[in-house]
C-alpha cells in the first residue's frame, strides 16, 4: 500500500501526459471532420466534392486507414521529428513551425525584457526604502492595474493610439526592430505588472526578517544586502514567474494576431481556421512543450537559487503581516461596479442586432456611442455583451469551482492534470477545443473551465491538508467516521466558503479569458455581442470609428480593475 | 488478566527530504512492549518527543507500525476500515488533548456525543445514552444544543469525555487531557475520570508530561524516554524511589501536587 502511495503522483503525471498526447494525436478524428473534404475545399475552392475525388485525396495522403493506425503513424513520426504534412499546402509542417517558433521566441524574449524592466521599476521604491531601514509597504495600484489588462486589449489600444493616431510605430508586420516595440509592450506589460507586484510583496516580506538587521549591524554594504534580499525573495516566486511566462505564450497568440506577426500563435490560429489539422496538431504540441520546458527551467532555477538551504532545513520562516483593510479600499471596486451597471442599464433596453443606423455613424443623440461597421448600436452591443460575457464567466466559475473542489480533495491523484493545466494558457486549451468541435460559446467555456479549475484545486488541497491536521478530523476514525463520511461532515464545510470566495474573485479574470477567445475567433460566432467579438469586429474600422473600439476596451479595462481590486481586498 | 497488549512496537518517520532522495529515517518508537489489565489506571509520562503520543496513536490503531503487534483480548489490532475496527472502537475510546479543537465546530453537543453511538452501531437508544453520558460528567440537558464555541475549556473536555464513555468502553486512552485547562478545572476533570473509572471499572491510560497529574489518578506509571519505556512500576514506588535518572528529572520538574492529589 505504501508503494502504491508513492507511485500515485508518478502515475498521475504519466497518465495525464499520455492523455494529452492521445487527445492531440486523435484530433482529426475527434473533430469528426472529413480531412479529405477540408483539403478539397482548401485546394479547389467550392468545387462540389464527389466521392471519387475525396477517395483519391484520402489515398494520396494515406488517410484511408483508421484512427488508431493514423495515431501510431503520427506518434512514430514524432519520434523521427516528422510532424506530418499540411493538408493545405501539402508540404511538411515542421520547417514552417520552426521558423514561426523563432519569431515567437524573439517576441517573447523582448516581452520578457519589458516585463523585467517594469518589475524592476515597480519594486525599486520598496527596495530603496528597505535598504534605508524604513518601513517597507507593498503597494501598487499601478502594478495591479497593469496586471489585469489582457494582452489582446492592450494590443488593440496600442495599435489605435501609437500606430494609428500618433503614427510612431508601424501598425503591423515583422521587418525591423521598430516592429517589435508595440507587440513587446502589449505582451510584456501585464506580466511585468504581476511580476513587479509579486516581487514587491516578497521583498517587503523579506525586509521584515530578522537577519536583515543582523547583517546591517554586522556592516554589510547596501549592495550586498540588496543581493541577499533578492536571492531570498526570488526562489519562492520562480514557479509563479514560470506561470507568467507560460501565460505569455498564450498572450502571444493574440498579440501576433493583432499586429500580423508571422509567429507560431498566428500560424496555429490560421491552421485552426483553415482546418489544417496536421499543422494545428504540430503547433499545439510545440506550444505545450514550450510551456512545460518553461516550468521545468523555472523549477531548476529555483533549486539552484535555494542551494544548500533547501535540504538543510535552514530557510527562515516567512512572517505574516496583517494589513488592515481601509474603508477606502472598497471605493475602487464599488465605483467600477457602478459604472458597469450604468452601462448595462443604459444599453440593455436597446437593440444590439439590427442594423438600424448608417455604418460607422458618429455618436449622437440616437446612438450615444455611435454605430459599428454594420450600423448596429455600439452601446447596446457592449451592454448586451456585458451580460453574455459575465453570464458565461459565471457558468465557467461555478463549473470550475466544482471541478476544483473535486480535484482538491484528492491532490495526489490530481497532480498530473494540475501540472499540465498550469502549463496550458486558456488560448491553447481553446485551440484544442476548437479543433475538436469548432468555435462556439460552449467551446470557449469548456476551454476556460479546463484551465480555470487548477488554482481552485490548489487552494482546496492546501485547505484540506490544514483541516486534516486538526484534531477533530484526525481522530474521526476513533469515532467510527470513515474517510468518505468525513468529506461531507468536516472537510467540505470547512473548505467550501473560502474556495467559493476565491472562485468568485476569479470571475472577472474568466470573463477576460472568454473575451480573449471571442476576440481570436475561438469563441461565440457573430452576430453574438460578446465583448471580445465586438472588439475584433470593430478593429478594422478603428480609424473611422475609434469609439467602437475604445468602448469595449474601456469595458474590458473596467472589468480588469474590478477583478484586481477585489482580489487585493481579499488578500487583506 | 491482560486486556490490551503491545509487543516490540517500532515506528519511524522519514526525516527531512533531501534533493532527489529521502532523508534518513528517525525512529520514534524503538521496540515498545506493554500490557494493560482491565480496570487499571496507567500513567504514561515523558518529555515532549519521547514517543508517548505516537504510542497512543498506535494503540488507537491510527498509526501503521513497522514492527511489532498489538492485541486486544487476543485479537490483533491494526489500522483498517471503519467496519473492520468497530469492535475495537467500542472497547477502546479516546479523550484528546485540545478539547475544543477536537470537537467538530459545526455539530451540537447532542450530535457530537451520539455520533460514535451511531457510527459504531452501539446497541442502545443514542439520545438517551448520550444524556446519560453527559449526566455522568456533570453536564445537564441545557448543554445538548450548544456548539463547541459556546463551551468553556473544562466543559468541552467534559463533552469529549462524555463522547468517549458513551460507548461504555473498557479502556479510555487519554492524551494530556488536562494540560490545556487551568488548575481548578484540572482537578475537576481528573475527579470525573477517577469517578468514572471506579463506577464502571473503566481502565485509563493517561499520557502526560506532568507527573503530578498522573500521580493523582494512576496506579501504575510507565516512563518513556527517546522511544523506549525506561521504567514501569506502581505509582507509589516510582514516587518514593525513582530508579531511572530520567524519572528523577521528571519528578523534579513537576509542580507541587494540586488539590486533586
Amino acid at each position: 500500500m505504501h508503494h502504491l502511495d508513492r507511485l500515485i503522483p508518478a502515475l498521475s503525471r504519466g497518465v495525464t501526459l499520455l492523455a494529452v498526447m492521445l487527445l492531440v494525436g486523435l484530433l482529426p478524428w475527434i473533430s469528426g471532420r472529413d480531412p479529405a473534404a477540408s483539403i478539397l475545399r482548401a485546394r479547389m475552392g467550392d468545387q462540389n466534392p464527389t466521392p471519387e475525388t475525396l477517395a483519391a485525396i484520402r489515398e494520396q495522403l494515406g488517410l484511408a486507414s483508421g484512427p488508431w493506425e493514423h495515431l501510431t503513424q503520427w506518434l512514430g513520426g514524432l519520434l523521427r521529428c516528422d510532424l506530418g504534412t499540411s493538408w493545405i499546402s501539402g508540404t511538411p509542417v515542421l520547417p514552417g513551425i520552426i521558423q514561426a517558433l523563432g519569431v515567437s521566441l524573439t517576441l517573447m524574449a523582448a516581452a520578457f525584457g519589458v516585463a523585467l524592466l517594469i518589475a524592476v521599476l515597480l519594486c525599486w521604491p520598496t527596495m530603496h526604502r528597505g535598504l534605508r531601514g524604513r518601513d517597507t509597504r507593498s503597494s501598487g495600484a499601478m502594478a495591479a492595474t497593469l496586471t489585469a489588462m489582457p494582452e489582446f486589449m492592450l494590443s488593440a489600444l496600442f495599435l489605435v493610439v501609437f500606430a494609428i493616431w500618433f503614427g510612431w510605430f508601424p501598425p503591423y508586420g515583422w521587418q525591423g526592430p521598430q516592429h517589435i516595440v508595440l507587440p513587446a509592450l502589449a505582451l510584456g506589460l501585464p506580466g511585468g505588472g504581476l511580476l513587479g507586484r509579486l516581487l514587491t510583496n516578497a521583498i517587503a516580506a523579506t525586509f521584515h526578517e530578522r537577519w536583515i538587521a543582523t547583517w546591517a549591524v554586522a556592516g554589510f554594504t547596501r549592495g550586498e544586502i540588496a543581493r541577499a534580499v533578492l536571492r531570498r525573495s526570488l526562489p519562492a516566486l520562480m514557479p509563479q514567474i514560470g506561470m507568467i511566462i507560460v501565460a505569455m505564450t498564450g498572450g502571444a497568440i493574440a498579440v501576433e494576431q493583432v499586429f500580423s506577426i508571422p509567429g507560431l500563435g498566428r500560424a496555429v490560429l490560421g491552421a485552426a481556421s483553415a482546418q489544417d489539422l496536421p499543422a494545428l496538431q504540430a503547433g499545439i504540441l510545440i506550444l505545450l512543450l514550450n510551456a512545460l520546458m518553461i516550468g521545468v527551467v523555472a523549477n531548476l532555477i529555483r533549486l539552484a537559487l535555494l542551494g544548500r538551504a533547501l535540504h538543510m532545513g535552514a530557510l527562515p520562516v516567512p512572517q505574516v503581516h496583517a494589513v488592515h483593510a481601509s474603508r477606502r479600499a472598497w471605493l475602487v471596486p464599488c465605483t467600477v461596479l457602478l459604472i458597469l451597471l450604468v452601462l448595462v442599464a443604459a444599453g440593455l433596453p436597446r437593440d444590439p442586432f439590427t442594423s438600424q443606423f448608417i455604418r460607422l455613424q458618429a455618436p449622437g443623440l440616437e446612438a450615444p456611442l455611435g454605430a459599428d461597421g454594420l450600423g448596429r448600436d455600439v452601446l447596446a452591443r457592449v451592454a448586451h455583451g456585458a451580460v453574455s460575457t459575465i453570464g458565461m464567466a459565471l457558468i465557467v466559475t461555478l463549473v470550475s469551482l466544482v471541478i476544483g473542489l473535486g480535484m482538491g480533495l484528492m491532490p495526489r491523484l490530481a497532480l498530473g492534470p494540475t501540472e499540465v493545466t498550469k502549463a496550458t494558457p486558456p488560448t491553447i486549451a481553446a485551440l484544442i477545443v476548437v479543433a475538436a468541435m469548432g468555435p462556439s460559446a460552449t467551446g470557449a467555456m469548456i476551454a476556460v473551465c479546463a484551465v480555470a479549475w487548477a488554482p481552485l484545486a490548489a487552494h482546496t488541497a492546501a485547505l484540506v491538508s490544514e483541516v486534516r491536521a486538526q484534531p477533530h478530523v484526525w481522530l474521526a476514525p476513533v469515532l467510527g467516521v470513515g474517510p468518505l463520511r468525513l468529506i461531507p461532515r468536516s472537510i467540505l464545510p470547512a473548505v467550501f466558503w473560502p474556495v467559493l470566495r476565491h472562485a468568485m474573485l476569479r470571475l472577472p479574470g474568466n470573463a477576460l479569458a472568454l473575451a480573449a477567445l471571442g476576440f481570436l475567433g475561438l469563441g461565440p460566432r457573430p452576430p453574438s455581442s460578446e465583448w471580445g467579438l465586438i472588439l475584433a469586429d470593430a478593429l478594422p474600422y478603428v480609424e473611422r470609428a475609434p469609439l467602437a473600439v475604445l468602448t469595449p476596451v474601456a469595458a474590458l479595462a473596467l472589468m480588469s480593475v474590478l477583478g484586481v481590486s477585489l482580489a487585493s481586498l481579499a488578500r487583506r | 488478566m491482560t486486556f490490551l497488549s503491545a509487543r516490540d512496537l517500532t515506528v519511524s518517520y522519514p526525516g527531512p527530504r533531501r534533493f532527489l532522495s529521502r532523508g534518513p529515517l528517525s525512529q520514534v518508537l524503538k521496540g515498545v512492549s506493554l500490557s494493560l489489565a482491565r480496570g487499571e489506571r496507567v500513567g504514561l509520562v515523558g518529555v515532549s518527543g519521547s514517543g508517548k503520543s505516537t504510542l497512543l496513536r498506535c494503540l488507537l490503531a491510527l498509526e501503521q507500525v513497522q514492527g511489532g503487534q498489538i492485541l486486544c483480548e487476543g485479537r490483533p489490532v491494526e489500522p483498517g476500515s471503519v467496519s473492520a475496527l468497530r469492535w475495537y472502537r467500542r472497547l477502546v475510546q479516546y479523550v484528546p488533548q485540545d478539547p475544543i479543537a477536537s470537537l467538530e465546530p459545526r455539530m451540537t453537543v447532542a450530535q457530537l456525543v451520539t455520533e460514535p453511538l451511531l457510527r459504531l452501531r452501539v446497541d442502545c437508544t443514542p439520545a438517551r445514552r448520550a444524556e446519560e453520558a453527559l449526566d455522568s460528567v456533570g453536564l445537564d440537558h441545557r448543554f445538548l444544543m450548544r456548539r463547541p464555541d459556546e463551551l468553556s475549556g473544562g466543559q468541552a473536555q467534559r463533552v469529549a469525555i462524555a463522547r468517549a464513555i458513551a460507548t461504555r468502553p473498557a479502556f479510555l486512552l487519554t492524551d494530556e487531557p488536562v494540560s490545556g485547562l487551568d488548575m481548578t478545572v484540572r482537578a475537576q476533570v481528573v475527579q470525573v475520570l477517577r469517578d468514572l473509572s471506579e463506577a464502571h471499572g473503566t481502565g485509563i491510560v493517561m499520557v502526560s508530561h506532568d507527573i503530578s497529574v498522573v500521580a493523582a489518578l494512576c496506579h501504575r506509571a510507565l516512563v518513556m524516554e527517546a522511544g523506549r519505556i525506561v521504567e514501569d512500576r506502581p505509582m507509589a514506588d516510582l514516587l518514593r524511589d525513582p530508579q531511572h535518572p530520567h524519572t528523577r528529572d521528571l519528578l523534579n520538574a513537576a509542580p507541587p501536587m494540586t488539590a486533586a492529589a
